[in-house]
């Protein structure tokens, strides 16, 4: 199977002024299409970090990183942002919805940015809204919906512009049991479907969901 | 692939509506701003209208005055008025103008059987009417035969019509001024000119209809008797030609009286010229005033944008996350601190125009709206909220993704 990451020798340094901290000290590896990957560590050991690297909102200090045959560390950083809205579909911790916009906007919000008109946004988004089963609740505010509601907005938020990745940076940690469940099974079906999915996390038991497991030990793979 | 500036317009005016008291808050210095500038502008703009058409009413910009300079204050003994052969000689000297009147007054009592008032008579020619711009409503003006003539005919005005002829029929009969004995040939016509300024009286043409007019001939051969000229007024062909009139006419009096300044001219175009500085001057003042206070509601939406945008950091990385371009981020926020502006300066623009309207219900007091008026508040509005917006949205469009998504 073919890659669609794939990234050598990364190394992130922090400036903090006098000192600088290397969050990452030289990662390489490779993620093939279609493969649920989860990249685990304990908090501090830079696995967010290499996140944000692969997420396109950070860049590295060194290495080199492809995403779909691109070289992402070659890209201008003004051109990242096209990549970011075509390419990956980011679900987060802290579901990060906008407060004021109802559910059906928010999932609109990445085809807004790639120019694609009212009428067609309003399709797609009742669509993948169907698919994490939230038809009926497309005119609601996030506020009024459910932790785990809210973490499927996000998600149909992250796959409504057909990603090559979707990374979720701890998507069950606000989560109860029963719906941390619910979320994982969603990204079962959806890499099932075809979709390459990168979450991270410390919690051994959604590690174990994945295929393969990616571990950061203090800035390195071990 | 970027948002388009409609989209970001739904996207700034949804975000206006979403947090409406904010909004408001943030227009209150808008709207009281844009209305100033309004009310000022329609103030400024009466002023000026009045005293151009009064002045137009008082013969147009082509008139001339000469009288008596009251500042003179040599020690030649020089006669301070004209007699009618030099009244002849700048005549002669003065082909371009276009009418030309002598004046002469008197003052007295005139009367008919029992009723009586003192006034002022006034000896002219005929050009007087076209000059002024005014003439008989019934009856004729006084002719040139009855220059040649002297004869004892009186033009009166609608008020003295009032004092002498209380049942209104006053032409073919007789009225006497200072001893003599004058047939009223014609009544002027009612002069009316809305006062805007003074309350006291809302006519401010009204003293015209108090005047009575002879012959100037008759003034000086049989009512005055004496051969004493102190008024002069001229029309020029136009108003532009006015000044090279006035410059000729005052060597030409220079001449007369051996250089010395006895007589004054006045030329209403000069003095509408002089109007229409005072008048830039306000305007000017008042819309610094006006810009001042807009510039401080500047300063204040400046602050409260960046607050706003303090507190949408993480919204910020979340736009940034999904796609949004930096300069989609610059746009939105630019975008909604023009339509906060935008929509306070609609806003005071009504507030300012509904204002005007009341104000001038109760005050007597005439304010002129243009629709030139409105653009300008409203691009005013629009330009505080560009220059505010941009800062702010500056600051938004670099903030780093990363810390913006965890920004708590």
């Amino acid at each position: 199977m073919e890659n669609v990451i794939k990234f050598e020798n990364i190394e992130k340094l922090y400036d903090m002024g006098k000192v600088s901290v290397k969050a990452l000290r030289g990662v390489s590896s490779e993620i093939k299409r279609g493969e649920f990957v989860a990249i685990i560590g304990p908090s501090g050991s830079g696995k967010s970090t290499l996140m944000h690297i692969l997420g396109c909102l950070d860049t590295a200090s060194s290495g080199s990183f492809w995403l779909e045959d691109k070289e992402i560390s070659k890209v201008k950083k003004g051109k990242l942002s096209q990549i970011r809205n075509m390419q990956i579909g980011f679900v987060f911790q802290t579901f990060n919805l906008l407060p004021h916009l109802n559910v059906r906007r928010n999932v609109e919000l990445p085809l807004m940015y790639s120019g694609i008109s009212a009428g067609k946004r309003y399709k797609m988004a009742e669509k993948v809204l169907t698919d994490v089963g939230l038809a009926d609740r497309m005119n609601h505010k996030p506020s009024e919906l459910s932790g785990g509601q809210r973490q499927r907005v996000a998600i149909a938020r992250a796959i409504v512009n057909n990603p090559a990745i979707i990374l979720a940076d701890e998507p069950t940690g606000n989560l109860d049991t029963t719906s941390g469940n619910d979320i994982l099974s969603i990204f079962s079906e959806l890499n099932n479907a075809g979709h390459t999915i990168i979450i991270v996390t410390h919690d051994p038991a959604v590690a174990e969901r994945a295929d393969r497991t990616i571990k950061i030990v203090d800035g390195l793979i071990v | 692939m970027a948002i388009s500036i409609s989209e970001s317009i739904v996207v700034g005016l949804t975000d206006f509506w979403s947090r409406k008291i904010r909004s408001i808050v943030t227009i209150i210095g808008i709207v009281l701003g844009t209305m100033s500038v309004i009310v000022v502008l329609a103030m400024v703009n009466g002023i000026n209208e009045q005293t151009i058409s009064w002045m137009m009413e008082r013969g147009g910009l082509s008139k001339v005055t000469v009288n008596r300079n009251w500042q003179y204050e040599g020690d030649k003994n020089l006669p301070d008025y004209f007699t009618l052969r030099e009244i002849f000689r700048i005549k002669e000297l003065l082909p371009e103008a276009k009418y030309f009147n002598p004046q002469m007054n008197d003052w007295g009592r005139m009367t008919n059987l029992e009723n009586s008032f003192r006034t002022r008579v006034q000896g002219i020619v005929p050009d007087y009417q076209y000059i002024e711009e005014w003439t008989v409503d019934e009856g004729r003006f006084i002719s040139q035969f009855d220059i040649d003539q002297n004869n004892d005919v009186i033009v009166i005005g609608t008020k003295a019509v009032e004092e002498l002829f209380p049942n209104g029929k006053a032409i073919g009969e007789y009225v006497t001024f200072n001893n003599r004995r004058l047939l009223v040939i014609g009544i002027m016509k009612h002069r009316y000119l809305k006062n805007n300024f003074d309350v006291s009286s809302e006519n401010s043409l009204d003293y015209l209809n108090w005047r009575c007019f002879v012959p100037i001939s008759t003034m000086i051969n049989k009512i005055s008797g004496e051969d004493k000229i102190n008024n002069l007024t001229l029309k020029a062909r136009s108003a532009d030609d006015a000044p090279a009139l006035v410059e000729k006419l005052d060597e030409i009096l220079l001449n007369m009286r051996q250089g010395e300044a006895i007589f004054e001219i006045q030329s209403a175009k000069e003095e509408a010229q002089e109007v229409e500085k005072n008048t830039a001057t306000f305007r000017v003042v008042f819309f610094l005033i006006s810009i001042i206070s807009l510039l401080v509601s500047g300063i204040v939406i400046i602050n409260i944008m960046l607050a706003t945008i303090q507190e949408r950091t993480r919204e910020i990385g979340i736009r940034i996350a999904v796609g949004a371009r930096r300069f989609d981020v610059f746009v939105q926020f630019l975008v909604q601190t023009v339509i906060v502006t935008f929509i306070g300066g609609l806003v005071g623009t009504i507030a300012g125009i509904s204002i005007l309207s009341l104000v001038s219900k109760y005050m007597e007091f005439q304010l002129i709206a243009y629709p030139e008026m409105v653009i300008v508040a409203l691009s005013v509005a629009v330009g505080v909220g560009f220059f505010a917006g941009i800062i702010p949205a500056i600051k938004a469009a670099n903030l780093d993704p990363v810390q913006a998504l965890h920004y708590e």
